[in-house]
């Protein structure tokens, strides 16, 4: 019989404490595991939003964040002289545009309601930086209470007694200038073609799913805003309901039909690393001026990769104590199990075994065990550790992302189709909600294979203890005992 | 040849001092089958252990075949026990959650021998000791005292050793069952060309031996007419 065999078969002498102790490290380990991966699964969160949209400053026209808006459009020259600005790799200017459904705004102006309301729930008004056009295209989503509440006459909020006609949601029209969308990032083209050369105007334009589903559009069908007709070129997935109730066309295209040449809603300008980006925004700002733009980071950006930042640390931190907590389990259990067993240690001894070999003997059992516990940890991550990550990332940010809500929504300028039936959405940097519900914490094997081997690690430093001790069992004074 | 010069141990018990052992001097032929009688505590385990390297004396030395125990250093101790010691104990000393050959085996393993060789060599040991060919495989603790003890007596044999301690072999097994295992250990003795040193209390037990010792207050005597060179002994 080989010393493995025989660890083995010391790891089972004692079935009910064997399942007991392997049922406890499977609990650290399991605990273990799934912090990492939930550490993991941030970490590459904020890598991601660092090398994303970390670097985006977004320039909106002075006072247009305000719930009152006002100040002047800004201009295709401002984003001239945002681009020269040193460190600044592109700019991209939007143009927002607001599309009603032309047989929807028809009714509502008959029944007596503005066709265009205030903005979005978390909006605000929608300011002077809007044009609202007609369509033949039907919103994918219902107004809902924020909506209908939004859209009603002025000073009838609440309940006035009187029935209110249903209505309908705004459809956001982006005019872009280049393939991405309002934050900065690349559009997630799902079918057919981006828009091609996007400084041109063209009848061409993509389409969220919601919306293509919604009015039975595919790649190549037609539909008009303000009687042009414009072609599908392809489908884009937002992540979100309402992010999915937009399309955009080119930037050209759009100013064309608001009739305002030249003039953008916002300004996406691209910083060329992290590290220049406070600089840059100042500069920027200093340059634009601040009575004619409003230069923002996106504070919300920044609260949610602080509270991931805090996520991540917390789970590195309980990754380590679970770590920790199987290493003393593993160091207590094999404490035990040479007190128990001095006399065959001594015995062992007796007949010629080295205490490398004893030692030996020792560590590789208590590797069976955290082996068994890490089978079991490893299938109690792989179910809880998206539970674990979600409850971690909720409970640290539930504070910070109803303060982001509210505070950190530009207005009407770019954000304006609230609505739906209470949880404000969408606006240019979705907010830090919505950001970190997109963190995924999938238990991969090669986490799951770097937190075993963590495990093992301490397990064998956890074991090593013990099996040292049993170097200073002198035989004679277990074997005098007879 | 053991060859056992002035060997002295002493322990502190409070401010008393014991000497179990105290300036102890014999030598032994190899081949020997010798007992060491004295009464319980009379110092037969502690001189045994001295013999076995598993204690060191205060004073005094062990040579075995010219090379003396006292200088020696750990690491070389545990292969003097592994190499040149078979230990028989009155507890048996087995491991319980190994089967009888395994037990055997062990000794042969710490030897670095290869599997098919020590588990050739423990069958045949065992059936040397006379043990049912179907208990070679049974766990220890689904052996009888005697069937234990002969499994033991195996395990000291494993590595061919010059010298078998066995310390009160029969104290835990009835009047036959010991018998059985003196006439075992006198014919190993014989076939095997081993020297055995055997403590006990019984008499009769050692009557059986070629050498008889007598230890009392840490003194070793030695009974003049029991005693019988082993090089003269029959083959």
């Amino acid at each position: 019989m080989s010393v493995l065999a025989r660890s083995v078969g010391n790891a089972f002498r004692n079935k009910v404490r064997t399942g007991a102790v392997v049922a406890v490290l499977a609990v650290a380990i399991g605990l273990a595991l799934s912090m990492l991966v939930a550490n993991q699964a941030v970490a590459a969160k904020v890598t991601e939003l660092n090398a994303s949209v970390g670097t985006v400053l977004t320039v909106n026209p002075a006072g247009g964040q305000g719930f009152e808006g006002g100040g002047e459009p800004l201009t295709a020259e401002q984003a001239a002289t945002a681009a020269a600005v040193q460190n600044v790799s592109s700019v991209v200017g939007t143009k927002a545009l607001r599309l009603r459904n032309a047989t929807a705004a028809a009714a509502q102006a008959a029944a007596g309601t503005p066709a265009a309301g205030p903005g979005g729930g978390q909006g605000g008004p929608a300011g002077q930086n809007t044009t609202t056009l007609t369509t033949s295209l039907t919103a994918a989503v219902d107004a809902g209470t924020l909506g209908n509440r939004n859209q009603a006459a002025e000073g009838t909020t609440g309940s006035t007694g009187t029935t209110q006609p249903v209505r309908s949601l705004p459809i956001t029209a982006t005019g872009i200038g280049a393939e991405v969308d309002s934050t900065g990032k690349a559009l997630s083209i799902t079918e057919g073609t981006g828009l091609g050369g996007y400084a041109a105007a063209s009848t061409n334009a993509l389409l969220g799913t919601t919306l293509a589903e919604k009015n039975g559009l595919k790649v190549g069908s037609t539909f008009t805003i303000n009687d042009q007709t414009y072609t599908v070129a392809g489908l884009f997935d937002a992540g979100t309901t309402f992010g999915n109730n937009a399309l955009y066309v080119t930037l050209p295209a759009a100013q064309t039909l608001a009739e305002l040449p030249g003039e953008l809603s916002t300004m996406i300008v691209t910083i060329n690393t992290l590290e220049n980006v406070d600089s840059t925004k100042t500069a920027l700002q200093s340059a634009l001026g601040t009575d004619k733009a409003d230069v923002t980071q996106g504070q919300n950006l920044e609260t949610a990769v602080s509270s991931l930042d805090s996520v991540k640390n917390i789970s590195f931190i309980a990754f380590v104590a679970a770590l920790g907590t199987a290493g003393l389990i593993i160091l207590l259990i094999m404490v035990m199990l040479v007190r128990e067993r001095r006399r065959e240690i001594g015995v062992l001894k007796a007949i010629g075994a080295p205490n490398r070999t004893i030692g030996f003997q020792f560590v590789l059992e208590a590797l069976v065990l955290v082996a068994l516990g890490s089978v079991v940890g490893a299938a109690v991550a792989s179910f809880a550790s998206g539970g674990i990550a979600s409850a971690l990332i909720s409970s640290n940010t539930s504070t910070t992302t109803t303060a982001t809500t509210w505070r950190g929504m530009p207005g009407g300028a770019a954000g304006f189709p609230g609505g739906g039936a209470g949880l404000p959405q969408g606006g240019p940097f979705g907010g830090a909600s919505q950001l970190l519900t997109t963190v995924t914490a999938s238990a991969s094997p090669g986490v799951i294979a770097t937190g075993i081997a963590a495990v093992f690690g301490v397990a064998i430093i956890g074991a090593l203890v013990p099996a040292l001790l049993t170097a200073r069992i002198r035989p004679i004074e277990v074997l005098r005992g007879e | 040849m053991i060859e056992v010069k002035n060997l002295v141990r002493t322990f502190k018990s409070g401010d008393r001092t014991i000497k179990p052992v105290n300036d102890v001097s014999f030598e032994l032929e190899q081949g020997t089958l010798a007992s060491i009688v004295g009464k319980s505590g009379s110092g037969k385990s502690t001189l045994l252990s001295l013999l076995g390297a598993l204690d060191k004396p205060t004073s005094g030395d062990v040579v075995v075949n010219g090379v003396s125990l006292a200088s020696m250093p750990d690491g070389k101790l545990t292969e003097y026990r592994r190499r040149d010691i078979g230990f028989v104990f009155q507890q048996f000393n087995l491991i319980p959650n190994l089967s009888a050959v395994d037990n055997v085996m062990l000794p042969m393993e710490f030897a670095g021998i290869r599997k098919a060789v020590r588990l050739a060599r423990a069958k045949e040991l065992l059936e040397q000791v006379q043990l049912d060919p179907e208990k070679h495989i049974r766990r220890i603790n689904r052996l009888s005292g005697g069937e234990q003890q002969r499994v033991a007596i195996a395990r000291a044999l494993a590595n061919e050793p010059k010298l078998i301690l066995a310390d009160e072999p029969t104290g835990n097994l009835d009047e036959q069952t010991g018998e059985h295992i003196i006439e075992l250990l006198s014919s190993l003795s014989r076939d095997h060309n081993t020297t055995i040193l055997v403590s006990t209390h019984d008499r009769q037990l050692a009557n059986k031996t070629d050498r008889r010792f007598r230890l009392q207050q840490g003194r070793l005597t030695e009974d003049p007419a029991r005693t019988r060179i082993a090089a003269t002994a029959p083959a």
